[in-house]
């Protein structure tokens, strides 16, 4: 029996490990799809403004959080939602998945980046962007781009890269925003009549690969598998700092964008703490957070990163947040049976 | 021995009160029962749930909602559709190299006398301390569209994305599993055939195409359903080197997390199931047959290879196990060079993970990963100990139940998981403690194997001396057979403990905001464009591997070493 001691030890310590001390904190539990880099910084703060909570989070892109959420309807793990896309938001207030809240400031957010109700609230404004890899354009000797229809030009072969819209949120917003500026009868047409699909089916020649996550377009044009990434705006300053050899363009026809937005699950487990959590995401000081890497944030007279352009020089798409959102579905099974293969 | 103090001591043993008696009668079949509901409750229950939401509309249980326009839709939709034939196709094709590529590595380190079996035979089994994601992260390194051999070394336009990054991967993947069950089979089948072959004017072709072939032909099926199993079920790896390749593991994923289609999900995963059943089937029915030929081999010793074969093989061994430590240089080296292939001063930058896991996740996995050692080798021990105690008709229930979680793919037990506990009675749901559960359960058959056929070599003499010297069932089980049984017990906690390190499928849907794993991480950190430190995080994970090996390698010797006299030898 001696000789098993080494076992015994063994066991005992396993089982200690996860015998963590007990906090005194209320602990609040947050799904976000927020980028991990901007992410990590923002949680800095929080944690140093919010010392009285512990905050517990995940971060999975758009579509992953939307089906984790889904999944656990009858049995909710997360108190709130910070950083989702408000088309996937839109589609989960009827599920009665979301419970109105208005957090501390919410008078001050623009009537146009709220829900009236208050299922949720707009923190910033996100836009699509081509990530250009100025080495390898001038190494293939290619034009530079100005914007969608450019990118027809066949010296692109497969030099392009953008994201699957079924897994993410920017690839979505960049085939939405070209169904809607394409076609000026989006509206009033079935979803797979859209002209924009014949644009989209040209520029599938071109295309690399359609990839799983909204940034890594960018990236991978960074490190020089692409010529051009069709991606977002504050990924490419990231890489800009980082030395990469990149350019950005925002797309001329008109730059589709996202709203992200914050809003309290129904079935919340620790509702006070996650209003807290809440009121400080609408903040002031934790707005200034977001604009250190958002083009636009939704609290008024906040201007974005001094690297970027400022917010009224951009060309926007006219995005249809409750048509998208009542079309995702179609929208993503026309696109799925197009392009995949 | 004879001496009354002695006789004493056995006496006083012999007067157990009855109720313990009574106790002991009851405590065989209370395991039993135990284990047995362990896996309906965690393996049939949660494919039940697969089941139902894949016939049922709504999941909701009645004859009116039968349904199959699932499965109407999967099979009438050209790109869903064409995930099955992908999977065919590169689960057949990896078969069929890893099965050829094998048997020769096999039959150089059995047959033939080329130095440096030890290190060829350690460097095969490598593949397993990584996470079956290790082998794609480093091949678009090398060969991706910015690869440094592909790119920079011949600068020339062709990458590996897609169908066969998959297989080379695959490939690579499985060679340690083909490997054992090769290399068991080749040692065993008796050699002295060949030789009488020979000695009769047979030609060396002729000898291995007519002996060394059909004596071998049980491992090499065996094998190659394996080998066809992981292959189907892999999802790391397709899911980063595929591209737009999809397979039916990713795309139960992509219908899930995208189109929000659980149901969609459920008939994929049935459909999945079949093929991987099947290889399962073939590999059981084969494994039962093949052990029963080696059971009485010889194993003379070899005669000198001639230096021709001698030098083809070593150089054939050198190719293979020069591919796998690329493989894991490439990955290692990657996590410490600033901009792979532009920039190679190194740093540690990247092992600042750009994630809200970052080391939490790797402190996590180590000890779910320790818990899962001990709880999965202990169990697995208890039930082989109550399967070989018990009458034939239990035993052959519980040894099929036991077996058949090896035929269930990671990622559709993670789906039953989701659906079958995500309901606020399960209290355990959303915890750590899931995540070890779907861990044990997953990796149950070999726990179960390994346990059996070590209980085997137990003379039960042993135990039979225990229970007529009044030991009961636990303290036989305590005093007499897990003592007997460590050096197995260490083996099966080495194995649950590298399975806990490196699993994705299994996991992937059950990592929450308090469960952050080392081994999701790395998908994740690849999704968003932070290969390097996907790499890095792969590395974290190798070497917590590794220096567990290490440390449960001195305690084996140490625990090994007195006892081994007491062990009789068959």
């Amino acid at each position: 029996m001696k000789k098993f001691s080494p076992f015994f030890i063994l066991i005992a310590v396993a089982f200690l490990f996860p015998a963590q001390p007990v906090f005194s904190k209320d602990t609040v539990v947050i799904y976000t799809s927020l980028e991990n880099e901007e992410f990590v910084e923002y949680i800095k703060q929080a944690k140093v403004e919010l010392p009285d909570l512990d905050i517990q989070a995940i971060r999975l892109s758009t579509g992953e959080l939307g089906a984790r959420m889904l999944a656990e309807k009858n049995n909710p793990q997360a108190d709130c939602v910070w950083g989702w896309a408000v088309t996937n938001m839109e589609e989960f207030v009827p599920r009665k998945m979301i419970k109105p809240y208005k957090p501390e400031g919410w008078d001050k957010i623009p009537a146009h980046f709220k829900d009236p109700n208050g299922y949720w609230t707009a923190i910033d404004l996100y836009a699509a962007a081509f990530v250009i890899n100025t080495k390898v354009v001038e190494k293939k000797n290619l034009p530079t781009p100005k914007g969608w229809k450019d990118l027809l030009n066949p010296a692109y072969k497969d030099m392009l890269i953008m994201p699957n819209p079924a897994s993410s949120g920017t690839g979505f917003l960049q085939v939405a925003s070209l169904l809607e500026m394409l076609d000026g009868d989006y509206k009033t047409k079935p979803v797979e009549d859209n002209k924009a699909w014949d644009f989209l089916k040209e520029l599938d020649k071109n295309m690399g690969q359609y990839i799983k996550s909204g940034s890594k377009p960018a990236k991978l044009t960074a490190a020089g598998e692409y010529a051009v990434g069709c991606s977002f705006a504050f990924v490419y300053s990231s890489l800009k700092k980082k030395g990469f050899p990149v350019a950005m363009v925002l797309p001329e026809e008109g730059a589709g964008f996202e709203l992200e937005a914050n809003a309290l699950l129904e079935g919340a487990r620790h509702e006070a703490a996650a209003k807290k959590f809440l009121d400080w995401a609408l903040s002031k000081s934790a707005m200034e957070g977001y604009s250190k890497f958002k083009l636009g944030v939704t609290y008024p007279g906040m201007k974005g990163p001094a690297d970027m352009p400022s917010l009224d020089s951009i060309k926007l798409a006219p995005m249809d947040f409750p048509w998208q959102s009542k079309n995702r579905a179609k929208i993503l099974e026309v696109w799925s049976n197009l392009f995949l293969h | 021995m004879n001496s009354p103090q002695r006789e004493d001591t056995l006496l006083s043993n012999y007067t157990v009160s009855s109720a313990r008696m009574e106790f002991d009668k009851f405590i065989v079949p209370t395991v039993t029962v135990f284990i047995l509901l362990l896996l309906f409750f965690f393996m049939l229950f949660p494919l039940w749930m697969i089941l139902k939401l894949s016939f049922f509309k709504g999941g909701e249980l009645a004859l009116a909602n039968f349904t199959l326009d699932n499965f109407k839709q999967y099979f009438t939709t050209a790109y869903t559709l064409r995930s099955l034939w992908h999977s065919l196709y590169i689960s057949g094709v990896t078969t069929a190299i890893v099965t050829v590529l094998v048997f020769f590595f096999a039959y150089a380190l059995t047959r033939t006398t080329i130095a440096g079996k030890t290190f060829f035979r350690n460097i095969i089994m490598m593949p397993l301390v990584a996470p079956s994601i290790v082998q794609a992260l480093a091949l678009i390194y090398l060969f991706g569209r910015n690869g440094l051999i592909t790119s920079h070394f011949f600068q020339i336009d062709w990458n590996i994305y897609g169908a066969t990054g998959i297989i080379v991967s695959e490939v690579l993947y499985c060679l340690p599993h083909a490997f054992v069950i090769l290399f068991t089979t080749l040692s065993a089948v008796d050699i002295r055939l060949d030789e009488a072959a020979e000695s009769l004017g047979a030609s060396p072709f002729k000898v291995f195409t007519r002996i060394t072939l059909p004596s071998a032909k049980y491992g090499i099926i065996s094998a190659a359903a394996l080998t066809f199993n992981l292959t189907i079920t892999d999802f790391g790896n397709p899911v980063v080197i595929g591209g737009n390749y999809s397979v039916l593991a990713t795309e139960i994923y992509a219908q899930v997390t995208n189109l929000y289609r659980f149901d969609l999900g459920a008939t994929i995963s049935i459909i999945l199931l079949v093929p991987s059943l099947g290889a399962f089937m073939l590999n059981y029915y084969i494994s039962r047959k093949s052990f029963s030929m080696i059971s009485g081999a010889a194993r003379p010793f070899i005669p000198p290879t001639r230096k021709l074969k001698k030098i083809l093989y070593s150089t054939f061994c050198y190719l293979i196990a020069f591919s796998i430590i690329l493989i894991f240089a490439t990955v290692i080296i990657g996590s410490f060079v600033k901009v792979w292939p532009y920039d190679w001063s190194l740093t540690l930058e990247h092992y600042k993970f750009p994630s809200i896991g970052g080391y939490s996740a790797i402190w996590t996995s180590l000890w779910i990963s320790l818990i899962v050692g001990v709880v999965g080798s202990f169990i697995t021990l208890v039930a082989a100990y109550a399967m070989e105690t018990r009458r034939p008709y239990f035993k052959q229930v519980m040894y099929f139940f036991s077996v058949m979680p090896a035929a269930i793919p990671g990622l559709v037990m993670g789906l039953g998981y989701i659906l079958a506990f995500n309901k606020p009675c399960y209290w355990f749901y959303g915890t750590p403690w899931i995540v070890v559960i779907n861990i044990v359960i997953c990796n149950f058959t070999l726990g179960i194997l390994s346990s059996v056929s070590n209980l085997k070599n137990i003379d039960s003499s042993i135990e039979e001396a225990s229970i007529s010297l009044g030991g009961d069932t636990l303290s036989t089980f305590f005093k007499i057979i897990f003592p007997l049984s460590r050096v197995a017990f260490i083996q099966n906690f080495t194995y649950f403990f590298m399975r806990s390190m490196t699993t994705i499928s299994a996991v992937i849907f059950l990592v929450s905001a308090t469960v952050h794993l080392a081994a999701i991480e790395i998908i994740m950190l690849d999704n968003d464009g932070w290969t390097a430190s996907a790499n890095a995080m792969c590395t974290c994970i190798i070497v917590i591997v590794f220096v567990m090996i290490g440390i449960l390698h001195l305690v084996n010797k140490w625990a090994g070493q007195t006892p081994a006299k007491e062990v009789p030898s068959q």
